[in-house]
């Protein structure tokens, strides 16, 4: 941000709508390549015409039961994350901030893997509806990053203290779920890679409908609320002064971040770093407006996840390796990048 | 903060003994308690005059390892966690959190399954080098960076570590390895190690042990800051390069026999170091003894948490860990 008087007229200039059109026909693009990438390649106009409505049996079959529940699983949970990476980034105005740091996602799956252990009876069928799932995975995922935060105390305002905390309590977390997972059915304990590491590939209709039914309220509260977030830069006593009850508004964001979080990894399991990244680039891409820099999450973080399982479908085929490997292994040096360069982090 | 201590209330010998009758304790209680509980009368038998039973069998060849491995390990790991706590002046590191245990591990299941590395002694090598390079890395950014705080050096560790895993994690699922082997390669185990892994091991430990002791002095010297103890004649560069290497053949060795079992070299030198006071020479006596008392009574205990299944000895250190890790940053010990 140098010469600003300069650069008025310019930046007067709407960008960031541009940007975000442009972003959701990538988003489209790559979401359309991610249902004709595979063992066998379907043109794209195939894709479309299947979606539509007008495909042949054997292509209907590929595309709606094999690719494209994955795909729409990896949009909505990349996006569900990322959105909650860009509420817990404001919120606890922490850059490096994200669900996963902080505790959410491996407190999210001990809900999960206690759900399934507790609620399965002899012959491994759960008793209950599996509609169930993320509520258990919110609850999880809740009590771990309130844990962090009432461990933490007044630690909190350092960033690297926090996220501290954050990754010993996932620690615990991770633990534990290893340790239920044993004790849950014998089968289960095969879709445990998905809890590891996030893999989109088992995903099934029944559960997207699951997922999708529990996002959509989530994530038109978000819209609604987001103005209301608090700004990165206003301490409380500003804050309160123009008005905004900081305290419980932070609350609710925690309560907002911790659901989304858990339906992102409800079905998909954790999935690395997308949290982080997703809502830098959508800052670096369309400025500090919270609407679009929520959009601009959802879209990027739905974009990663395809990427990450179009990726290794790619790579790897026919073995299936978890999508949450690639952002783990990509996130990573990315993460390692932000703590080397600023200091001013140890607070 | 005063440091609690207990040390020096009595003789260091008194305390070194009374670890070692402890040790010996919960080594009786890793070869008689598990899913079968044997009489110690079986166990006599079963290794000083085989018969050949099946209870015999299940003893020498299940229970013996298993007691033999997890005292090694903790051993290993306990004396790596001092040196590291002390070369990072840094009281919440260790071989895992700065992420050597993952590098270890990275290596090892790089050589077995890239490179078609089979022998045992080929594996501890690639361990060691594992644990070397992952050492050198963290180090080398820490001080490329102009002095890491203490818990950006961890952070910075703990997220070498997830890279670590999610690496192994492609590389096991792309040979398609069983789910327990990933498990094995993630959160490391007792179960199932053959002696023949223990007897090659053994020289890593002995030389990395040896060496941590020849430098106690040093050590001591370099706990307080780098001009006091040049000030006091200590080679730095050399000590620091010979602490380097016994640490990372203690932790390359532990994880070639057991996988990376996480968490042991972070809460075993705060223990020592409450028993005995801050000499060197005292806390890496204390630290390997306390290890292995800490590895084989953890073993045992995973038998039992889920009984009649049994739990990764990795999951229960790590959630001691990480409670203790809470309660390190709780008292803002770092």
């Amino acid at each position: 941000m140098t010469s600003i008087g300069a650069s008025a007229p310019v930046s007067s200039f709407p960008r960031a709508p541009v940007v975000l059109v442009a972003m959701l026909g990538l988003f489209v693009l790559l979401s359309l390549c991610g249902v004709a990438f595979g063992s066998t390649w379907i043109p794209l106009e195939e894709v479309a015409k299947v979606i539509a409505g007008f495909g042949e049996k054997t292509q209907n079959l590929i595309v709606l039961q094999l690719r494209l529940p994955r795909v729409v699983a990896a949009i909505l949970s990349g996006g569900a994350i990322a959105v909650a990476g860009y509420l817990l980034q404001k919120v606890t105005r922490n850059e490096l901030a994200s669900p996963g740091v902080l505790g959410v996602v491996d407190g999210a799956a001990l809900g999960v893997v206690i759900f399934l252990a507790a609620l399965s009876n002899e012959s491994n069928a759960l008793v209950t509806s599996i509609a169930f799932q993320p509520l258990a995975a919110a609850v999880g995922g809740l009590c771990a990053i309130a844990l962090v935060f009432a461990l933490a105390g007044n630690q909190a305002t350092s960033a690297v203290r926090l996220l501290l905390f954050g990754i010993a309590v996932a620690a615990v977390a991770k633990a534990l779920t290893m340790v239920m997972m044993l004790i849950g059915p014998i089968y289960r304990t095969t879709q445990a890679a998905r809890w590891i590491a996030g893999a989109v590939n088992e995903v099934n209709w029944s559960e997207i409908q699951v997922t999708f039914v529990a996002l959509v309220p989530l994530l038109a509260i978000t819209l609604l609320i987001a103005r209301r977030l608090p700004p990165a830069d206003l301490d409380e006593v500003s804050a309160q002064s123009v008005g905004l009850n900081v305290p419980v508004a932070r609350l609710l964001i925690f309560a907002l971040a911790a659901a989304l979080t858990a339906v992102g990894v409800a079905f998909v399991g954790g999935v690395g770093f997308i949290g982080l990244m997703a809502p830098h680039l959508a800052r670096m891409l369309l400025g500090r407006g919270v609407h679009v820099g929520l959009i601009g999450s959802f879209l990027i973080g739905a974009m990663m996840l395809v990427a990450a399982d179009l990726l290794v479908r790619v790579l790897f085929s026919p073995i299936e390796v978890p999508a949450g490997t690639v952002t783990a292994i990509l996130g990573a040096p990315y993460f390692l990048y932000l703590l080397m360069r600023k200091q001013s982090y140890d607070g | 903060m005063k440091p609690r201590t207990a040390a020096l209330a009595w003789p260091v010998s008194a305390t070194y003994a009374g670890l070692a009758v402890v040790l010996v304790v919960v080594m009786a209680m890793s070869l008689t308690l598990g899913y079968r509980i044997y009489s110690l009368d079986q166990v006599y038998r079963a290794l000083f005059a085989f018969d050949g039973t099946d209870t015999s069998v299940i003893i020498a060849n299940l229970r013996l390892p298993r007691a033999v491995v997890a005292p090694m390990v903790g051993a290993a790991l306990g004396i790596a966690g001092v040196l590291v706590q002390t070369l990072s002046r840094n009281r919440i590191a260790s071989p895992d959190t700065l992420g050597l245990n993952a590098g270890a591990s990275l290596f090892v299941v790089m050589a077995s399954s890239v490179l078609g590395v089979s022998s045992l002694m080929g594996l501890s090598f690639a361990a060691a080098l594992g644990a070397l390079g992952a050492a050198l890395l963290v180090f080398g950014i820490a001080a490329t960076a102009g002095g890491l705080s203490p818990l950006r050096i961890v952070l910075i560790g703990v997220t070498f570590a997830g890279l670590g895993h999610s690496v192994v994690e492609v590389v096991l699922t792309t040979n398609e390895a069983q789910m327990q082997q990933l498990l094995f390669w993630l959160s490391g185990a007792f179960v199932d190690r053959p002696l023949a892994l223990a007897a090659n091991g053994a020289p890593f430990m002995i030389v990395g042990g040896l060496v941590a002791l020849v430098l106690s002095r040093a050590l001591d010297a370099l706990q307080a800051d780098d001009s006091t103890a040049a000030s006091l004649g200590v080679p730095l560069f050399i000590v620091r390069g010979a602490a380097f290497l016994s640490v990372s053949l203690l932790t390359g060795a532990s994880v070639a026999m057991a996988g990376p079992v996480g968490f042991v070299g972070l809460v075993v030198p705060h223990a020592a170091r409450w028993l005995v006071g801050l000499r060197h020479s005292r806390q890496i006596v204390a630290a390997a003894l306390i290890g292995a008392i800490y590895a084989t009574a953890a073993d045992v205990a995973a038998r039992f948490v889920i009984y009649p299944i049994e739990a990764p000895v990795g999951a229960v250190t790590a959630v001691v860990g990480g409670a203790m890790l809470l309660i390190l940053l709780k008292r803002r010990a770092a």
